[in-house]
């Protein structure tokens, strides 16, 4: 059924629908519309969940732990500061492999405060061994945290649901809201593989020496390799039952391609027009949308701009000393390919800065009429007396 | 002493890596023997991390979910949810953690997880000082010890923090300091937080360290025992943060305490007065509590 | 003891008199007039009071006397070979006791009508009802000894003797008093014949004031007699009360019942004086040098002074019948222990009891008997060599004694040899708390008194079953399994001594493992 809904209650009600039986969560703006909303749906009963209000993210993610050790389904959410301050447990859950779902809407980090729109902070966990998903709006911020708890408990590793600050969180879009028996029928009941139980006493998480360690963390990394295969079938489920996927990227207008833009989150849509504009202005230009960036497809996201002779990468972040996140991934998805276009790297619409379609067009111009790529990522849209 | 009272079954195993004399092992073998083995164990960074086994081993007969350093209250807050929501209610979630996993990192865990008043028993084995890294101060090292981040003469001048009245002021449902050299006492304790389902309950065990405190390895229980019998660690128990049961008065000086441990050696007589002083400064405020 | 104690605390009478008995065949009788220095090493004394052995030990004899318990005692099968033991006292009697234990078969020869030596004919009836030993040398007759009275052993005799037995134990006692002396001594009446005539029922007929002369047992014993039927009694002793030879515990009861002791007093002489007798004193002064362990006492000055006395008794002690006097020590053929002497001729002769006890008591005649026993089964099993070295295998505590459960190789062998002392109890576990049984002459404790004292005790060194190995071991190292003792598995123990120091009466010890 369509509702017009806020992009923090497409995460609610996909919360909803998985049937999640314990959520702990920290507020922090802007999350807090997620979690006000699962708390009132256990309040009113919209929701069988044990709603644990902790005193501080990194207790968040510890109780999703215990949790989600415990054998049920888990979910929390997240911003920023918050998700920094759980840094630690984002590898426990991950090395634990743990199915948690978690919304991390991003934010920029301080100092100075800000609680605007950025990408910094999720991007920097790309480590922890966190599935992250990016969605560009209500309806896949829905899609993506429903499916996110079915990829989670395939791979046994946790999955963040990226969403962009005010842009998506606090936006009302009409979503179709699936009927819970669809939903149901897409998401069954949560079957833990390893569960702590009385009835089989185990030592989880305990110390492992130099002699098995190692393992345990190649054990990871399969799982993270398998993941995006899984995200396709995980996408071909729900779409027999939705009629809607999304892939892993998406590409828009890439076949024929000369210049790609390379964009996530919702300045995806943003991209979307222009090029739609710039193709009837005569440009041959593309969009590829990463949706998936942990685990990275690098051999799609290859295969896709390998065809392409310049790629414009649009970070809303960086990596202090190297620069956009985004672009050196993609570099390094490119490097052992036989044809590698010049990637441009641009940062753009840090801290809520808005990404207007005059900043990706001056993005394409820019692309478009410089032969080589800067060495440094280039930063767009800085006041001119910075 | 009945000591048929405590009960036979032990669901530790022998072989664990601790000290030799550990008093946190002889902690856990109570506890455990008072909870038996519908029990899941939530356990932060802290000696018995290391002692209940390296993978694939396990030294308890119960399950042991290890967590990070500051979040054994808030990993058994959600254990405790995920068992309440599949209907589990009879299992015992226990935190067992060190002094710094209590006092220090894990405290702001522990302070919320007992004002939400989680349905679970926090014991803190208490070995006043971070044991495991190789004896550094904590905010449970007592006045007038030294370890390797307070030595020479710098050694530590400041209290310990009470735990036990910082969550008796949470109105915490039960409190309770216990020492292994009263297992009676002990298992009772634990079996009296095992009943009282439905709130936090706290067990503060007092369990000496042969290697961080210096001394033999055979006086680990002597020296519990005589904490205890200097007043200086009071065993009681404290419900709702308001009755409060005193469970055993001392009788000896806490010079006679002090005198046996290397960590307090270089302590003269002075010294050892100021803190007899802190010590019946403390049990005077105590026994108005009473 | 500790075992006794800690089997008396659970009530298990028969088994711990059996313990008992291994030791001692004389429990009902040493209950009664032991002078009891078990009682001074006891550990106990160290908390609060010393635990009351003596009141315990006449508890069990006297279930045994009253037919409440049957204990069972513990024999070697016979291993055909005789001794003939010379008097039927406490030594004698012990000796025959523990040689029968070991399989020996023993004849007695008494000289009296009647068995018991010093118990039967030297100790009142209000110390020692002439039932009790009665009953327990009876207990020593049923295990097959024979007792042979009115056998006078003269020098043929026992050389008649060496030749048809194995082995000859000669305890024939100090039954010979000593003389004074001085004129009119024979107006005096000898005081051990005095006891022996008031054993028979004969009581002379004694005007009083009456003046003992002496200081030990016998003295007191006399004194006690006569005070008891109303008489005043004096004790002229020519030392101070201190050096007496009596045991304390008689000279109290005496002074209670109104003995007076006038100190540093030596008869010179004894007068006739119409109905009754003048004795004349001089007063003494100490020496201040001791020697023999008393302080020495000479004559002060010239002054002598005399009292009227209704009848005087003498009682300066007992020395051997000529016959039974030991060899000199220089024999080679001489083996010198604590309470005997062991000579090899053709066959084993040792001399035991009074003849070699530099104390004359009824514990030293036991040990006497035990030792004798021992040094018999030596001889004929293992020869003459390092008696006394192979004997200190058997030695418990701190003093001489010796223990015949180690011998025979029982339960004890197994234990620790450690003497366990005061500051090896963890007194953390014993609340002080003072003596339950308190000893009276005339009343045997009850049972519940005695269980309760007998829990007083601390079982230094012995396992009580009390757990707390168990209960602390931070290794679950000390394993139990069901209906076994518990035992530490040497796999897990790392030696952290947590048990030892945990157990309260330090029945445990830690060692280094033998490389």
């Amino acid at each position: 059924m369509k509702k017009v809904l806020e992009g923090s209650h497409a995460v609610s009600e996909a919360v909803k629908l998985a049937r999640v039986r314990v959520v702990s969560a920290y507020p922090i703006t802007p999350q807090t519309h997620i979690v006000e909303a699962i708390s009132e749906a256990c309040a009113e009963g919209s929701l069988d969940a044990r709603f644990i209000c902790v005193e501080s993210e990194h207790s968040a993610m510890a109780a999703a732990i215990g949790a989600s050790s415990g054998g049920v389904r888990t979910f929390t959410a997240t911003s920023s500061q918050g998700l920094a301050y759980m840094h630690e447990l984002l590898h426990w859950a991950s090395g634990a492999r743990l199915p948690i779902v978690m919304a991390e809407v991003n934010r920029a980090l301080a100092p100075g405060w800000n609680i605007w729109m950025d990408q910094t902070d999720s991007l920097a966990q790309r480590d922890t061994g966190w599935i992250q998903l990016y969605c560009e709006d209500g309806q896949e911020v829905l899609d993506t945290t429903l499916m996110a708890f079915r990829l989670a408990e395939e791979v046994n590793l946790p999955v963040m649901v990226v969403l962009d600050a005010f842009f998506l969180s606090h936006t009302w879009e009409p979503v179709d809201v699936p009927d819970r028996e669809s939903a149901d029928r897409f998401l069954p009941a949560f079957f833990p593989r390893v569960v702590v139980d009385t009835a089989n006493p185990c030592n989880m998480g305990q110390m492992s020496p130099p002699g098995v360690y190692m393992e345990m963390r190649h054990s990871v990394q399969m799982a993270m390799q398998m993941a995006g295969e899984c995200l396709n079938e995980t996408e071909d489920a729900f779409y027999r039952v939705f009629n809607r996927k999304y892939g892993r990227i998406e590409q828009h207008l890439c076949e024929d391609a000369e210049i790609v833009l390379v964009a996530a989150g919702t300045a995806v849509g943003v991209c979307r027009e222009v090029v739609s504009g710039l193709r009837e202005e005569g440009e041959k230009v593309g969009l590829l949308k990463i949706r998936l960036f942990r685990p990275f497809p690098s051999k799609i996201v290859s295969e896709v701009l390998k065809r392409a002779r310049k790629v414009a990468v649009i970070d809303r972040n960086c990596s202090f000393g190297v620069g956009g996140i985004f672009a050196q991934e993609i570099k390094a998805a490119l490097f052992n390919s036989d044809h590698r276009p010049g990637v441009y790297s641009y940062i753009a619409g840090l801290g809520g800065r808005d990404i207007t379609p005059d900043t990706v067009r001056e993005i394409y111009r820019i692309t478009r009429n410089t032969e080589k790529p800067e060495p440094e990522s280039v930063w767009i849209g800085l006041r001119p007396d910075e | 002493m009945k000591p048929f009272d405590i009960p036979q079954n032990d669901y530790m195993y022998s072989g664990h890596v601790g000290c030799p004399g550990c008093g946190a092992a002889i902690a856990m073998k109570f506890a455990l023997k008072a909870l038996g083995e519908k029990t899941i164990i939530v356990m932060p960074a802290c000696c018995w991390g290391v002692m209940s086994g390296s993978h694939p081993q396990t030294a308890l007969k119960v399950p042991i979910l290890h967590t990070a350093f500051a979040s054994g209250a808030a990993a058994a807050s959600g254990l405790r949810a995920a068992l309440d929501m599949r209907g589990d209610t009879e299992t015992t979630v226990m935190t067992w953690a060190g002094d710094g996993g209590t006092f220090d990192i894990g405290f702001q865990a522990l302070s919320g997880a007992v004002e939400r008043n989680e349905d679970f028993i926090y014991a803190c084995y208490d070995n006043e000082a971070y044991m495991n890294t190789g004896v550094q101060r904590s905010s449970a090292t007592p006045a007038g010890a030294r370890t390797t981040t307070t030595p020479g003469k710098d050694w530590k001048r400041t209290r310990k923090k009470n735990i036990v009245e910082a969550l008796a002021a949470h109105r915490i449902t039960y409190a309770a300091t216990a020492s292994i050299a009263f297992p009676e006492d002990m298992i009772l304790k634990f079996k009296k937080a095992k009943s009282l389902k439905g709130g936090s309950r706290f067990i503060h065990i007092f369990a000496s360290c042969p290697t961080g405190w210096r001394m033999p390895s055979e006086m680990s229980v002597k020296i519990a025992r005589l904490a205890v019998r200097t007043n200086l660690f009071p065993l009681y128990e404290v419900e709702e943060g308001v009755r409060y049961t005193l469970n055993y008065t001392g009788d000896r000086p806490v010079k006679d305490y002090l005198k046996l441990q290397g960590r307090f050696a270089h302590l003269t007589d002075q010294d050892m007065d100021a803190i007899q002083k802190m010590v019946d400064e403390d049990w005077k405020q105590l026994q108005k509590k009473i | 003891m500790a075992r006794i104690e800690r089997l008396i605390g659970r009530g298990l009478y028969q088994q711990a008199l059996e313990c008992l008995l291994v030791e001692n065949p004389f429990p009902a009788v040493c209950g009664r007039v032991c002078y009891h220095p078990c009682e001074n090493s006891c550990n106990r004394a160290g908390l609060d009071c010393a635990v009351a052995i003596n009141g315990i030990e006449r508890f069990l004899g006297d279930e045994a006397l009253h037919g409440r318990i049957q204990p069972t005692v513990f024999r070697f099968p016979p291993r055909g070979k005789k001794i003939a033991v010379v008097g039927a006292g406490p030594a004698g009697l012990s000796a025959a006791y523990f040689l029968s234990l070991l399989g020996y078969g023993c004849d007695v020869f008494e000289s009296r009508p009647e068995p018991g030596g010093v118990l039967r004919w030297g100790i009142p009836s209000y110390r020692l009802p002439e039932d009790v030993p009665a009953w327990e040398i009876r207990r020593i007759q049923s295990m097959g000894v024979q007792i042979h009275c009115n056998a006078s052993v003269s020098a043929d005799f026992l050389e008649d003797l060496c030749r048809s037995y194995s082995g000859v134990f000669i305890g024939a006692g100090h039954g010979k008093s000593l003389t004074m002396n001085i004129p009119g001594e024979p107006f005096a009446l000898d005081g051990l014949d005095f006891l022996a005539g008031v054993k028979q029922g004969e009581l002379p007929d004694v005007k009083g004031p009456v003046w003992v002369i002496g200081g030990g047992n016998t003295a007191v014993d006399v004194a006690r007699t006569l005070a008891r039927s109303g008489l005043g009694v004096t004790i002229a002793y020519r030392r101070t009360r201190s050096d007496m030879p009596a045991f304390e515990q008689e000279i109290e009861p005496a002074m209670a019942e109104g003995v007076r002791i006038m100190e540093l007093v030596s008869p010179v002489r004894i007068e006739k004086q119409g109905g009754s007798y003048r004795l004349v004193l001089q007063k003494m002064k100490s020496t201040g040098e001791k020697v023999r362990g008393r302080m020495g006492a000479i004559p002060d000055g010239t002054d002598v002074f005399s009292i009227t006395a209704g009848q005087v008794f003498t009682a300066i002690g007992a020395g051997p019948a000529d016959l039974w006097i030991p060899p000199l020590p220089g024999d080679a053929r001489q083996i010198p222990l604590s309470h005997c002497t062991a000579v090899v001729h053709e066959i084993p002769l040792v001399y035991g009891g009074d003849l070699t006890n530099s104390r004359k008591s009824i514990p030293d005649a036991v040990a006497s008997g035990k030792q004798a026993a021992m040094v018999l089964d030596l001889l004929f099993t293992e020869g003459k060599h390092d008696i006394p070295e192979k004997l200190k295998a058997f030695h418990v505590g701190a003093g001489p004694s010796l223990s015949m459960e180690m011998y025979i190789g029982g339960e004890r062998k197994e234990r620790s040899r450690r003497v366990v002392s005061y500051g090896d109890i963890n007194t953390d576990y014993f609340p002080p708390r003072p003596r339950v049984l308190k000893s009276s002459e005339e009343n045997t404790a009850g049972e519940d008194v005695a269980v309760d004292e007998a829990r007083r005790c601390f079982n230094c060194g012995i396992c009580n079953d009390c757990d707390n190995c168990r209960v602390f071991c931070p290794e679950v190292a000390v394993v139990k399994e069901d209906g076994s003792a518990r035992r530490i598995d040497m796999d897990y123990c790392k030696g952290c001594g947590i048990c030892v120091v945990e157990c309260p009466r330090c029945a445990m010890d830690l060692e280094e493992e033998p490389v």
